[in-house]
This record gives C-alpha cells, structure tokens and sequence, in this order.
C-alpha cells in the first residue's frame, strides 16, 4: 500500500470525495480514479461503462468498478451526458490501475459547469486523505 | 491497524514491502503485495507463491488414547481413510476432515496428521486453536491424552505452485532423501528437536521443519511448519532460493481466488453453523453405506445420518471476471428471477477463462484446447447455498437487486490444477 507520500497526483485535475478525479478539456470533462483509489482497490479485473447518450445527475452511479478486492460503484461528480466512453478498458482494464490519470473512463458534456468549482483541488483532496 | 488485532512474526516483513494489509480474523494480515493478486495468482499457477499462514492454529493431541478421541471427534474414519484401498492412517499421512457439532454443523475444518502411534497434529484456522483444543479436552472421558494448543508458538509458510520442489531443494539438507516417496497429503519431519520415531527434515543451517505435500491453492506445493523465532529468515531465504523462478510473496486475496477456483471451501463461510449437508466436500466425511450409515460413528454423525435436505451447496463459475460482493442485499436468484439462496464466495480466478464452451487455464497444455497466445480476462467463481438441487449446467443469477451476474453451477472449476501430481514430474 502507498503512503501518502507516494501517491502521484497531479495539479491539473479536481477530486472527488469518492477518490474520482475530473479534468476539463474545452466543454467536455474526462472523469476516472485516483492513484489513492487505484491503490486501494487492487488489480481492477472489470469496468463496467454507461452508454454513450446517458445523462447523469451529480452523485448518481454511472457504472462499476470490479477489483479484487470489491466491486466499487463509480459516481458522477458532476451533472452531465456521456460523450465518449474510454473502451480500451474493456480488454485492459488494468489501464487503471497502471496509470490512472491517463486512462480515463468517461468524457462528459456538464450541465452546469459551475458545479466543477466544488470539486476539491490537490491540496484540498490530500488533506482529505490525511484525515481519513 | 486496531490496536486489539493479533500479527505473526512476519508482519514487520509484509508492511515494510508495501503489502496492503486487512483484518482476517483476529489478525491483521496481507491481502496483497505491490506486485497485486492477480500477478501473485498466476505466479502460484505457473511457477511459485509464498503465503504466510501462521495465523493457522497447531494443536497437538498426545498419549495412548490419541486415535480413540480423534476418531471420536473427528469426522473421517482414521481407519478407512487413506487411498482406494481405504487403509487406516499411518505415521507420516494426513487427512482432511471436519469437528461437527452433535448437531452437525462446523465448528472448524482441520487437517489431522498422524506423527508417531500416539501423537496427531491437529491443523485449523485462525483464531480455532482454543475452541479446537477446548472441545477435545471436552470428550476425553477416560482416555488418557493429553492436548496443547499451539497457537502462536509455530511459524507457518506455503509454498505453493510447480516451481516449489524445485525452489525448496536449494534450502534442504539431503533433498533427494527428503523427496523420494513424497505422496499428496504425506509429510515428513518435525517442527522441533526430535520426536522419537520421527525421520528429521533439517533446512542446510540445521533447523528442523515438518514438510507437509498440502496446501490450499489447488496446485502443486507444500506447507512448511518451523519454530516460531526461525519463521523470518525461513521466508526470507525461500525468496532468495526462488529469485530465479520469479516466487512471488502472495497475500490472502490470492489464497482466496486460488482455493475458490479449486472448489475448496473457507471454514467459517462455505461450511458454518449450519448442518453439513448436500455440497461440493463429502470426502470430508467417513465413508457410507448404501443405506447412509457411517463407516463409524462420531461426533455429527447421527445427525448427518437423519437429515431431511433442505439446502444444497454448490460450486459455481462465471462468462466473466464480475463478482457480487456478499452481503446482506445479495441473494441467488433463478434465471426468472426469483429467491432461491445466499451466495457464500464470490472470487475471481484470473487463470481461466471460457473457450467455446468449456474453461481453460493458462496451465491447459494447447493438445488439450489452449488457444495459441491465451489470455484470460478470470472468471468469478465461489459457492451458493440454494433451497433446491440443481444440475450442473444450470444457470443462475447472483444479485444485490440492481446488478445481476449470470452464473452456471459447476462439478468442478480450475482446470489442470498440479496438487496431485506424482513428485518426480515437479523436480
């Protein structure tokens, strides 16, 4: 297990309370776990994505993650429609666990993007860890 | 870590190398080491994994009276037990069984050993080594025994997969000795200063263990029973000999996968407090009679003997690597969706996978339907508890009421697993 110390997470996207990260490119938002998350699942053996088209509202489940370990229901930080799904993690879902920040699991066009602004920037989201 | 849980003598070892550690019982141990479980079962499946399993309890069960008491308590046939010939159990063989409740329901499932005519070494899980010993001091009567409950003061390894001979050749004294005449389920040596009538195994430093050709992964292996202050370097060594047969250090995530997909049930979870009925594991009972009768009687038997059926356990596999946590939303449900059981395990064997029709494992030799450059997705595996007999083949459904996994029940699961391979082919 990593310590805190250990974990790589980058400036450039926002966290979740769910251990989930988001990163805005232009009007979409690519959603996926962090290293934390990763870390603590274990080798994640199967992803579960939505559909393409699905809209979510913030918190709802929008698909699971299996690992070793458990099987952990990923939830949308943000309200939106999928756009795009990351379907190499259909075959390698061990993508996640090898580099989460590049291996994304759904791309989102956000219904309100102010809602991005509550999302927890590094600093936020390490002292986050360090309470837990 | 809670301050009350118990550790081995190897915990410091398992947290300075980044394993990611969990309470098992009583005892905080690793589920899984940074390499992750599915890089550690695949190593038990095609060369070697290490496991520490101190947290399993010895008891010792000594004196003239020994057999009697077991045979008393224990729900195998001491006396017809051993190959097809059903011989009695002898000096230097084990055999798998159960201690059952009048009742019929587990207590704990052990491995009982027999050392010399009057000394047995009793083998349970974690945290049973108190209840095990209290209950057989329960049913001495008479007998003259004497037993000691060796929790804690002996150090346990696996080593387990078809590189392990190989690897623990480089530690023994006099291997060649030590591996001739080897069968499954057969042990040699002692865990301390001589037993009289006992043939010692020493490590090349001296120190004596008590080799056991068992294991609980489904493969090829043995487990290593040492003093508990020689436990550290014996696991340290055992990696250094198995660098080049790339062992890996294996947590309990990988023991569960292994043994879920070998069809072996955890005491306490796949056999409980509940009567020991229709399931995957009736070779841990004495034998029967056309009419049902025990080839002798024990503790449980009349139970067993007497019980009307109204719960089938069976072994299940998956079309892909989705489990179903258990937990009190989860349930079995038949394909028209309708309540039918629990489930008790839910893993995923990362070995295997579904070719066609049938399950194939990467130890599958290609002659027998291994498709050229395989690699499998695993399969999720385990055991339900139902209120009807179904057939193999049959499909059934695992839910929590919102996701749902079509599952068939299953004779067997892990295909070409090496436990029982004659020893000559594994050096």
């Amino acid at each position: 297990m990593k310590e805190i110390s250990e974990l790589n997470l980058p400036e450039d996207v926002r966290y979740t309370k769910d251990h989930e990260w988001a990163k805005v490119s232009g009007d979409t938002v690519k959603i996926g776990i962090s290293d934390y998350a990763q870390d603590q699942l274990g080798d994640i053996v199967f992803v579960e994505l939505p559909a393409v088209g699905d809209s979510f509202e913030e918190g709802d489940e929008f698909g699971t993650l299996e690992s070793v370990k458990a099987v952990s229901e990923l939830y949308a930080p943000i309200s939106g429609e999928v756009v795009a799904v990351n379907e190499d993690l259909e075959d390698a879902p061990e993508l996640l666990n090898q580099d989460p920040y590049k291996g994304w699991i759904v791309e989102i066009k956000p219904s309100d993007s102010s809602q991005l602004e509550a999302l927890y920037d590094r600093e936020t989201y390490l002292g986050v860890l360090k309470g837990e | 870590m809670n301050k009350e849980m118990k550790t081995t003598l190897l915990h410091e070892w398992h947290v300075e190398n980044g394993a990611n550690m969990a309470a098992f019982g009583d005892y905080d141990m690793p589920l899984w080491y940074p390499l992750g479980v599915k890089g550690e079962h695949l190593a038990v499946i095609n060369s070697a994994g290490l496991f520490d399993t101190s947290h399993m309890a010895v008891v010792t069960v000594e004196g003239e009276g020994a057999r009697a008491l077991l045979q008393h308590c224990f729900s195998k046939d001491l006396e017809r037990c051993l190959g097809l010939k059903k011989t009695g159990l002898a000096a230097g063989r084990s055999v798998y069984g159960l201690f059952l409740t009048p009742e019929g329901h587990v207590l704990d499932d052990s491995i009982v050993s027999q050392v010399t005519d009057s000394l047995y070494m009793v083998v349970v899980n974690a945290g049973m080594g108190g209840g095990i010993a209290a209950h057989l001091a329960e049913h001495i009567g008479e007998l003259p025994v004497e037993i000691t409950d060796l929790t804690d003061r002996v150090g346990k390894i696996d080593i387990q997969g078809p590189a392990s001979a190989q690897i623990l050749s480089k530690l023994l004294k006099d291997p060649s000795a030590v591996f001739e005449s080897f069968p499954y389920f057969s042990f040699k040596g002692w865990f301390a200063e001589g037993v009289s009538g006992q043939e010692m195994v020493e490590l090349t430093d001296g120190t004596p263990i008590l080799l056991s050709r068992t294991g609980y992964t489904g493969e090829f292996g043995f487990e290593i029973f040492v003093a508990a202050e020689k436990v550290v370097s014996l696991w340290e060594s055992l990696l250094e000999a198995g660098k080049e047969k790339s062992i890996q250090p294996c947590g309990l995530a990988a023991r569960d996968s292994l043994r879920a997909g070998s069809v072996l049930p955890l005491s306490h979870q796949d056999v409980g407090a509940w009567p020991f009925g229709e399931n995957p594991w009736p070779f841990a009972l004495a034998d029967r009679d056309e009419n049902g009768k025990f080839s002798k009687d024990f503790i449980g038997a009349e139970s067993l003997s007497s019980l009307s059926l109204k719960e089938y356990t069976l072994a299940f596999a998956g079309y892909d690597p989705r489990k179903m946590a258990v937990s009190d939303k989860s349930y079995v449900a038949d394909v028209g969706g309708d309540r039918i059981g629990i489930i008790l395990t839910c893993a995923t064997d990362m070995a295997i996978d579904r070719v066609d029709d049938s399950i194939v494992s990467i130890a599958t030799p290609i002659e027998d339907g291994k498709p050229e450059g395989f690699t499998p997705r695993g399969l999720s595996c385990g055991f339900i508890k139902v209120d009807r007999q179904l057939k193999p083949g049959e499909i059934v459904l695992l839910t929590d009421g919102k996701r749902k996994i079509k599952v068939e029940v299953r004779r067997d699961i892990r295909p070409n697993r090496t436990a029982r391979r004659p020893m000559k082919e594994m050096l």
